[in-house]
């Protein structure tokens, strides 16, 4: 899948200042940074770089210090706790490093949780739920509990559960940091099929090589700025320079 | 998430600490089970005391003479009692009126002399619901009918005037007009009402003879004495009879017995303070129970709001799960009372043992505790600590179930 040219998602001018006890830590320092439908991206960089802090802005999960985030046009801090929880609900995919599937539900309840939120039909939420079990490998296993399932399969339920809601872009934090090798190669296997056959945009943020060699855009943080921001089909590299 | 389905989450969540939830559980029901038992008890026993009250007084409802009950004298006497009595039991609430004249009276034997406090009555009007202890003979007969012949004398005023069966009983007392008058009967019964103090003054006549002594016409008495079938309705009931009877005054049992209202109203204030603070207990236990579960899945809650669970949505979930724990604890409340409930309101617990050379000491206002204790509940009670017990319940969520809305999801992912 190869993104188009109109960004879905618009960091300009991001800076995230946190206050632990007397001393500010800047976790982002101006960052601007564009994703396209289709990107298939990873963010990655040393610990403390704000590769966290970059995923919690462009999932409408924190607030920016200054600068402005743009999802699909809506400016993410003008909405209001209730609007930010539709957005996030509606727009945005997120699959968690420890997957944190809801332990009481099924696996094909954790997918069509966010389609039930949606107010979706059940009878197409069946339908839209199945599709994407069988896509990520686990028909056959629709009424096992987390507990029931391997840390791969869960991490899998977590991406249909990410796809349920056809969101505009999914992100995922270290979706391989507890998965082995094999386990992990599968899965972005899987994810990257997803991005080339149902156009899904993921962005990433990893430490893992396995995943920054999957990924056809790399975007490098160093101190809470953008360090480097590669497309790799294109082989054309971008050096994007952080504001202070 | 549409009701359904945050309804399913609740209920799966309520059980994930399967244990906690149990022990939650079991101190729903005992607070349940105590505050219906304690309730069940008091509702009964000051039912009964009121009824007993009603039976050595005048009534759950009393026709008088507006002036009586300043001046308690047969002088001050209600007329046409007959029409009255009628006009009262059209009420549907009232099962018995019956004629009573009662007053204070000297009664004298060949041996001493002793006051008394004496009730005529008409036997044929009354019934063991209006008038038991006049039938619980320790010796003799009791009246037939309001012409019979004779007195009946409380155990320990037969006693102390040294009176048997058939001896002689010289009463004196006012008439109608105030003039000393004087009768005489022989002893046709002694009767023991559980409570020394009545059972040291009380004596019983039939009306007719009082009549004869006092001057009364036969449709004459001091008071009509009105019984319901439900004693808390008699303010309703006097309510409704107050404009029909011209000048009498129509009174309520604490109206006229306002020492026996102070103690039930004592008693019962104290049992609402006792609910009160089991409801209480109950409740912190609650609300531990919740606030802890919310608190263990802070992250929970996080990803949940992460993934476009609202705040509204996460307080309906815990609210949702309180309320299960509250219906589920009502139901165990409920099944583990019935039984005990079952059997103390066909046996009753009979505390005699613990009250043992004390018997003196067992009446209030002259008014026997019997020391069979029975348990009957008012309905409208049961709904009450039904409702308080899922009130408590939900209340004690609310806190926990705004707390989880609350959540900082990228604090609890802590994904920063």
């Amino acid at each position: 899948m190869t993104a188009s040219t109109t960004p879905i998602l618009s960091m300009k001018g991001v800076t995230r200042v946190y206050r632990q006890g007397k001393v500010d830590v800047h976790a982002l320092r101006g960052v601007d940074l564009d994703i396209h439908k289709g990107d298939f991206a990873a963010i990655w960089g040393p610990s403390g770089s704000g590769k966290s802090t970059v995923l919690n802005q462009m999932g409408a999960l924190d607030q920016p210090t200054a600068g402005t985030v743009l999802l699909e046009g809506t400016d993410l801090g003008s909405l209001s706790r209730k609007a930010l929880s539709a957005m996030r609900r509606d727009r945005i995919g997120f699959v968690f490093q420890s997957y944190n599937l809801i332990p009481v539900l099924t696996a094909y309840e954790n997918a069509e949780s966010i389609m039930a939120l949606q107010g979706v039909p059940v009878a197409e939420r069946r339908d839209r739920v199945m599709g994407l079990l069988e896509d990520v490998g686990l028909e056959g296993l629709e009424d096992r509990r987390p507990h029931e399932l391997s840390g791969g399969q869960q991490q899998r339920v977590a991406i249909a559960r990410a796809l349920a809601s056809n969101p505009a872009v999914i992100l995922a934090d270290e979706p391989t940091a507890n998965l082995d090798s094999v386990t992990s190669e599968k899965l972005l296997d899987m994810m990257a099929r997803l991005n080339n056959e149902r156009g899904a945009t993921f962005v990433f943020s990893t430490h893992d090589p396995r995943v920054m060699k999957y990924a056809r855009r790399v975007i490098g943080l160093v101190d809470g700025r953008v360090d480097s921001d590669v497309q790799k089909e294109q082989g054309v590299e971008h050096k994007h320079q952080s504001r202070v | 998430m549409r009701g359904p389905d945050l309804a399913r989450l609740a209920w799966r969540n309520l059980w994930r600490q399967k244990r906690r939830t149990i022990l939650t559980l079991v101190s729903i029901t005992f607070g349940g089970f105590l505050a219906f038992i304690m309730t069940a008890m008091n509702d009964k026993s000051f039912a009964d005391f009121i009824d007993d009250a009603a039976q050595l007084g005048t009534g759950h409802v009393t026709i008088q003479n507006p002036e009586y009950q300043d001046r308690p004298t047969l002088s001050r006497s209600v007329q046409n009692t007959g029409a009255k009595r009628h006009l009262a039991l059209q009420d549907p609430f009232v099962t018995r009126a019956v004629d009573r004249a009662s007053g204070a009276a000297m009664l004298t034997t060949a041996r001493d002399a002793f006051g008394a406090y004496f009730i005529a009555y008409d036997p044929e009007l009354e019934s063991p619901e209006t008038l038991q202890f006049a039938q619980d003979m320790v010796a003799g007969e009791p009246f037939q009918t309001a012409d019979d012949k004779g007195i009946l004398l409380g155990r320990i005023l037969a006693d102390n005037l040294g009176a048997g069966l058939g001896d002689k009983i010289v009463f004196t007392l006012t008439d109608r007009s105030g003039e000393i008058v004087t009768g005489m009967e022989r002893v046709k019964g002694i009767l023991s009402t559980g409570a020394a103090s009545t059972d040291a003054a009380i004596a019983m006549l039939p009306i007719n003879t009082l009549r004869d002594v006092v001057g009364y016409q036969p449709d004459e008495s001091s008071q009509i004495a009105i019984f319901l079938n439900d004693g808390r309705r008699a303010g309703r009931v006097a309510s409704t009879l107050r404009p029909e009877v011209g000048g009498d005054a129509v009174l309520t049992w604490d109206e006229v017995q306002p020492e026996i209202k102070a103690f039930v109203a004592m008693k019962v204030g104290g049992a609402r303070v006792m609910e009160i603070v089991i409801g209480v207990l109950v409740a912190a236990g609650i609300f531990s129970t919740v606030f802890m579960s919310v608190l263990e899945r802070t992250r929970e809650f996080g990803i949940m709001l992460a993934i476009g669970y609202s705040p509204g949505q996460l307080f309906r979930l815990v609210m949702w799960e309180t309320g299960f724990l509250a219906m589920t604890g009502l139901l165990c409340a409920t099944a583990f009372t019935a039984g005990p409930y079952w059997y103390l309101h066909t046996h009753g617990a009979d505390t005699s043992a613990a009250y043992e050379g004390m018997a003196s000491s067992m009446d209030i206002g002259g008014v026997a505790f019997d020391p069979v204790l029975r348990f009957d509940i008012y309905p409208e009670n049961a709904l009450i600590i039904a409702a308080s017990i899922v009130l408590a319940t939900m209340l004690a969520g609310i806190y926990p179930a705004w707390r989880a809305g609350r959540v900082d999801p990228v604090e609890s992912i802590n994904v920063i």
